[in-house]
């Protein structure tokens, strides 16, 4: 469970975020939507601790994230898959070892790293570029890549911001649908994401936040 | 199947074997980019080896210079003056003892009462010598060593110095003495001067370590993203600079056998016409296993301090 309380986020004299609160159940799958600039990113960043919130408390998995240092931050994160716009892919290896890389930052030893990326890359259909370079595939393969990279250590939550700001919309709605999935077998998911269109087909919680403040879906 | 459907990772001895295989991939990696970019990876070993080399063949050559010099003068030899209150039996006991030393060739005894007569007879001075009541005068003891370099007969004599029967050592040849004190100075100095040449490269290995990171900042970003420890990502570049130290110590030895090569057949030769059977020493198995040891280590602390300062400064925002 992901739960924020008054939280706020000052960057100088602009802010970034007023007075949220707002809970995401474990194994829900919720979008969060607002103009550009309205704070959907720094939402995102303060749940993985890139940023700390100016006031208020964030909880995940009634675990206050202001006890988490400095040290103990990687750790956390291995808790979270990530999904970014860019896809954010290493270019100096192959598409498998992009894959795999949260396996072996986790500690996972090589013959559970080959089984589960190349389940990974299976459930994203792309088993059989696994030896290509990510630099020769095309948007949204590439952002399919990303998605199996997320997803490859099983985390409990994924999150993902505007993971379809880059594609056309069929490719949208089908990178969504692979979302969806993951959200099925129990994951919880949180997209950012201002394709409106997109997500209000979905039937899926919709936070709306507007210069900062959270104006609609802030749950329980 | 349990602790992976719980999402809680690997178990901690699969933890260990990866741990130990990103080790060994890191260290391959590593080694593997260097060997990609010969030309400038060889200009930074050498700035590293050429740092060591050069005190490395200092010492070199001041080990020969004592090691050749060793009983060149057969006279060198050592007084040593006993404790006021030893009596004469002691003293013999003593010299006996002395004399069965490895790395003494004569010991002999001059009593106290024999020391005077000599002084008396030397200085003329029997008359004033005849009013005194006690003898001031300690049993001495004149030992010639056998043959050894200066530094070697530097340890000896603070070995007879340490000896509770013994108050005073004298090196009765002065320049052995001042030899001794000028390999010494020489010694030390070319520590000195070491030092400041490794920690210059050690500044300019952490330097190239911090271009590399500047180069791989996207990658770090990323590994950092998804949940690398600052341990997982300075890896890599710890061993880069190990790498580095290391061609920089193998580098050195390399140079070091290289001078050493040319200044063999001259040196030989002058000591063949000065009838010696001795030849230039070289640095040795020992010595270059060294070197490479020390350019390991100063490799490590190069990648150790640009990671401290560097690494930190890449965070994703
Ligand atoms: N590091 C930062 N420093 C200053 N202002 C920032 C920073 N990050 C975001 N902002 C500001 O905070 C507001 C919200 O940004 P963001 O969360 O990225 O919006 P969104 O993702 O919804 O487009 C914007 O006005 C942006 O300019
Ligand atoms: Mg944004």
């Amino acid at each position: 469970m992901i739960e924020f309380k008054r939280v706020s986020k000052r960057y100088e004299s602009h802010d970034a975020l007023r007075d949220i609160s707002l809970t995401i159940d474990t194994g829900e799958m919720a979008f969060i939507t607002g103009h550009s600039g309205a704070g959907k990113s720094t939402l995102l960043r303060l749940l993985l601790l890139l940023d700390r919130p100016s006031s208020g408390e964030l909880s995940v998995n009634q675990r206050p994230t202001s006890a988490i240092k400095r040290r103990g931050i990687a750790a956390y994160r291995r808790n979270f898959g990530i999904v970014f716009q860019d896809h954010q892919l290493l270019f100096d290896r192959s598409v498998f070892d992009n894959v795999a890389l949260p396996l072996v930052i986790a500690g996972f030893g090589r013959r559970d790293v080959n089984r589960r990326a190349r389940a990974a890359l299976d459930k994203v259909g792309l088993l059989d570029r696994e030896g290509a370079n990510p630099a020769s595939l095309s948007g949204g393969e590439q952002q399919r890549v990303g998605i199996a990279r997320a997803v490859v250590a099983r985390p409990r939550i994924l999150i993902a911001d505007e993971p379809t700001g880059n594609l056309d919309p069929d490719l949208s709605a089908e990178i969504m649908e692979l979302f969806r999935a993951f959200n099925r077998v129990g994951v919880t998911v949180l997209i950012a994401s201002h394709d409106l269109a997109l997500i209000s087909r979905m039937r899926h919680r919709i936070i709306t936040l507007h210069e900062g403040r959270l104006i609609e879906g802030e749950g329980r | 199947m349990s602790a992976q459907a719980k999402g809680l990772g690997a178990g901690p001895r699969s933890r260990f074997n990866s741990w130990l295989h990103h080790h060994r991939q890191s260290a391959y990696e590593s080694l593997n980019k260097q060997l990609l970019t010969p030309i400038s990876t060889l200009l930074t070993w050498l700035v590293l080896g050429i740092s060591l080399a050069l005190p490395a063949t200092v010492l070199v050559a001041l080990d020969n210079i004592d090691r050749l010099t060793a009983g060149v003068d057969r006279s060198t030899q050592f007084s040593l003056f006993l404790q006021a209150d030893t009596e004469e039996a002691a003293a013999e006991d003593f010299v006996a003892d002395l004399a069965q030393r490895s790395d003494v060739a004569t010991a002999t005894l001059i009593p106290a009462d024999r020391a005077l007569q000599e002084f008396a007879a030397d200085t003329g001075l029997s008359a004033v010598v005849a009013t005194l009541d006690d003898n001031p005068l300690p049993h001495t003891v004149v030992v010639r060593p056998i043959a050894m370099g200066a530094a070697a007969l530097a340890d000896l004599a603070a070995v007879f110095d340490r000896m509770p029967e013994v108050s005073q050592v004298v090196l009765d040849t002065r320049w052995i003495k001042r030899l001794i004190s000028a390999l010494e100075f020489g010694r030390r100095l070319t520590y000195a001067i070491g030092a400041m040449m490794l920690v210059g490269a050690l500044l300019a290995l952490a330097n190239t370590i911090r271009l590399e990171i500047e180069a791989r900042r996207a990658e770090i970003v990323v590994i950092k993203l998804i949940g690398a420890s600052d341990g997982f990502a300075r890896r890599p570049f710890l061993y880069t600079g190990l790498w580095y130290g290391i061609g920089g110590g193998v580098i050195a030895s390399g140079l070091v056998f290289g001078l050493l090569w040319l200044l063999a057949p001259p040196v030989n030769e002058l000591l063949r016409l000065y009838d010696s059977d001795k030849v230039l020493m070289g640095l040795g198995a020992i010595g270059a296993l060294q070197l490479v040891l020390i350019g390991g280590a100063v490799g490590l602390m190069s990648a150790w301090q640009a990671t401290a300062v560097h690494l930190r400064r890449v965070e994703p925002r």
